[in-house]
């Protein structure tokens, strides 16, 4: 092909689009030399090494019926089972303690009630927490590249979440999940001084954010040791907190840094004075800033301890250097499969002008689903990579489709038969990619683990092949064959 | 290779199809045979049953290996090509499996993999994946039927992703390839790659003009290379990874390429079989309504 027909080429919409988005891809795939070349593509725990670790929650949500007051009910039922109980929905309660179905059928008949449902698990709202809980926990640590997944069942009850951090052994894994914070709470003495008051360990119980009855501010709930509330009163009482409430700040501390500050309430102290407490509430303001506020408060409370207990269900632990190992092998894996592909397609038409855009436009359609992969941080892991080179193997022969379809007879078409054998090679196209795309649909959504890798790389390549690449090869071999 | 030279045109409908379905049967019945007997209709591998293995990389024999791990409930020990060495562990307490882990880090440093997943949990990947399965096979379904809006040839196709599926299953289920996450994944997979080779045979037979004859073979020329590129990509990837003690490529690799051969054989005699006895039947309808107008327009 000569200089002005290579010009012509490009100046159509197809190719254009497809030169600009390799470009783009390349930018956002980032190669470049930082102690060995690195890419921003994101690699699983497979690749780089690291562990996952799925932890199911000890804890049911369980349907139920009565004819009582629906208080009445769970208070009978919370004192038998000795456990937080909260409603989260229409006779729906979440047990945030494990029992068994059947250990949970007496008390419920003890409390006039029946149980309905059962399922193991949490609200989805408490699994929503434990994974905010987890996150901030995990970038308190400073742990780069850390992951906090949850799966959630069709009925809405969150069973596990799972943990993925890189380059991390499992016991390290379960240290920094099972990991608490250092919180202290402190009182305001003179100027800016604070005195030390209590520390985390003295906190038993932590409530949910909640409104007082009668008034808009929220805040959260909590209940300390006895010890600990001899500590409040001691402390409040020395240094004047008690007869002074408003220039004697408690400050409540987090790994060194201060996550709440508000004076003692005039009622509290007065409470004080008369004796130790040991149910207190620290308020947050009203509306929905109190709200978000109180969320992060029960957050710093709990200082990295989950709402519910967890029981580990499965691990999965890969060494750094086997990792490495994985990434290279991959590497020598894809290369094979072009080079397989190359053969098989040199075989069978004999014309290096034919193969060579083929190969070209088929290996251009992996570079630009790795960059759209590093754009949306879609991670790489063995499963996603099997699904990057299958994708090589259908995106090839959808061009063995159209360059069929067009040479079709041995002869170059007029250009009006060729738009006509185009579209029904698109058309053939299409539909295949469209059953691809459906059949991997369920795997891309449902919380199936690395599955989804797999099926993201899929449907992308199936996507990025039928709108980008076929358009462009179409116009590509239709200028090669009119030469 | 020899299926290259296999001529669609030679054979009647009926002689097309009778080799695919005996095979389908057999494929049904040995998936019975394995609800039956396992509660699966395939072998379950770790990710659905739960247990424990380990993968190590070393030069110790099994039977070394086998002494090693004497304390421990050691279900089974195979090695890989190369170094690796796959353990696979029965339930053991949380002491017994921190110390485990403990003589993996003083024995093979940075040379072991290791997995665990309770049995409630490979419930849970269970339950999912049978979602998963149905609703891949009914949105297929859906839009091969939207594509052709003929209930015989969406029905064939169908017909023939069905049976890919369940031959392709059978086959892991007497040769042992157990049911992972990543095999499932193939499986799924062959949903949508076996319509691929279908919907170019019905496109091309119902959408071009020209004789059954020279369409079906022109078809078979392009599906065939389309088929063995995808069949040679697939091969050098599981070869590399397995060769390369890479673990979950090669078991997708296998099955997309059993599953593939299988679609050839489902494509070209199954679905073009019914394809040529719909055409026919067709031409014979119109032969009668108007004596001598011949061939599909």
């Amino acid at each position: 092909m000569n200089r002005k027909g290579l010009i012509e080429l490009v100046k159509t919409w197809q190719v254009a689009l497809l030169v600009i988005l390799l470009a783009v891809s390349v930018v956002a795939i980032y190669p470049h030399i930082d102690d060995g070349v690195t890419t921003n593509l994101q690699y699983g725990l497979d690749l780089r090494g690291g562990t996952w670790l799925q932890m199911r929650f000890q804890a049911e949500v369980v349907g139920f019926a009565t004819d009582r007051p629906v208080s009445d009910f769970l208070a009978d039922l919370q004192k038998t089972l000795d456990a937080e109980i909260y409603l989260i929905g229409d006779n729906k309660i979440e047990i945030r303690k494990y029992f068994a179905e059947n250990e949970l059928k007496p008390a419920f008949t003890a409390a006039r009630g029946t149980l309905t449902s059962y399922e193991q698990g949490v609200s989805r709202k408490t699994g929503e927490q434990v994974k905010q809980i987890l996150e901030q926990k995990l970038n308190a640590l400073g742990t780069r590249d850390a992951k906090v997944n949850l799966l959630t069942g069709f009925s809405g009850v969150t069973q596990y979440v799972r943990v993925e951090l890189a380059g991390v052994s499992r016991s390290q894994a379960e240290d920094i999940v099972g990991k608490q914070g250092k919180f202290e709470i402190r009182i305001h003495t003179t100027g800016n001084e604070t005195e030390h008051v209590l520390y985390g360990d003295t906190i038993s119980t932590v409530g949910i954010p909640s409104q007082e009855p009668g008034k808009n501010t929220w805040g959260v709930s909590f209940t300390i040791s006895e010890e600990g509330a001899k500590q409040l009163r001691d402390a409040a009482i020395k240094y004047g907190g008690t007869t002074d409430p408003d220039n004697h700040w408690l400050d409540m501390i987090l790994d060194g840094k201060t996550v709440y500050s508000a004076p003692l309430s005039k009622d509290l102290a007065t409470k004080l004075q008369a004796g130790p407490v040991q149910q207190l509430l620290a308020s947050t303001g009203p509306g929905q800033e109190g709200l978000a506020q109180a969320k992060n408060l029960e957050i710093h409370l709990r200082a990295g301890a989950l709402p519910v207990e967890v029981s580990l269900a499965g691990t999965n632990t890969i060494p750094a250097p086997l990792g490495e190992h994985f990434t290279r092998m991959c590497m020598y894996a894809f290369i094979a499969a072009a080079v397989a592909v190359g053969i098989v397609i040199f075989y069978r038409y004999r014309e290096p002008s034919i193969v060579l855009p083929m190969m070209g436009v088929n290996l251009s359609e992996i570079v630009i689903l790795l960059g759209i992969a590093a754009v949306i941080r879609q991670q790489l892991d063995l499963a996603a990579i099997a699904g990057l080179i299958a994708v090589l193997g259908t995106g090839i022969d959808q061009l063995v489709i159209i360059t069929d379809e067009v040479l079709h007879e041995g002869k170059v078409p007029s250009r009006q038969l060729y738009e006509k054998r185009l579209t029904r090679a698109v058309g053939i196209i299409m539909v295949s990619a469209a059953t691809v795309v459906i059949a991997m649909l369920p795997l891309a959504i449902l919380p199936l683990q690395s599955l989804r890798g797999f099926a993201v790389i899929t449907i992308l390549g199936v996507l990025i092949g039928v709108l980008i690449t076929r358009p462009a090869y179409g116009k590509i071999i239709a200028a090669i064959l009119s030469k | 290779m020899g299926f290259v030279t296999f001529d669609v045109n030679r054979y009647t409908p009926r002689q097309m199809v009778v080799l695919p379905m005996v095979l389908l049967i057999v494929s049904l019945i040995i998936l019975c045979y394995g609800v039956v007997t396992t509660g699966m209709p395939a072998k379950p591998g770790m990710d659905f049953s739960g247990g424990t293995a380990i993968t190590i990389y070393t030069e110790d024999s099994p039977d070394v290996l086998k002494t090693i791990f004497s304390d421990y409930p050691v279900i089974a020990i195979d090695s890989g090509i190369a170094n690796g060495k796959f353990i696979k562990f029965g339930i053991m307490d949380e002491a017994t499996f921190d110390s485990l882990t403990t003589i993996l880090d003083a024995r093979y440093p940075d040379a072991w993999q290791l997995a665990q997943i309770d049995a409630t949990f490979g419930q849970t990947l269970q339950g999912l994946a049978k979602y998963a399965l149905v609703f891949s096979f009914i949105g297929m379904a859906i839009v091969v039927f939207l594509a052709f809006r003929s209930f015989v040839l969406a029905g064939a196709i169908i017909l023939a992703a069905i049976a890919d599926i369940a031959m392709t299953a059978a086959t892991m289920f007497v040769i042992g390839i157990e049911l992972t996450l990543p095999t499932f994944a193939g499986l799924l997979m062959l949903i949508g790659y076996s319509v691929d080779s279908d919907i170019l045979l019905t496109m091309r037979v119902f959408k071009r003009p020209g004789k059954l004859d020279e369409k079906l073979a022109s078809a078979f020329h392009t599906g065939i290379i389309m088929t063995t590129t995808t069949l040679a990509a697939i091969a050098a990837m599981g070869i590399v990874a397995y060769l390369g003690n890479v673990p979950v490529i090669p078991a997708i690799a296998s099955v997309l390429f059993i599953g593939l051969v299988f679609d050839l054989m489902n494509t070209w005699l199954t679905n073009a079989g019914i394809i040529k006895w719909y055409v026919e039947r067709q031409e014979a309808g119109q032969r009668k309504e108007s004596g001598k107008k011949r061939g599909v327009r």
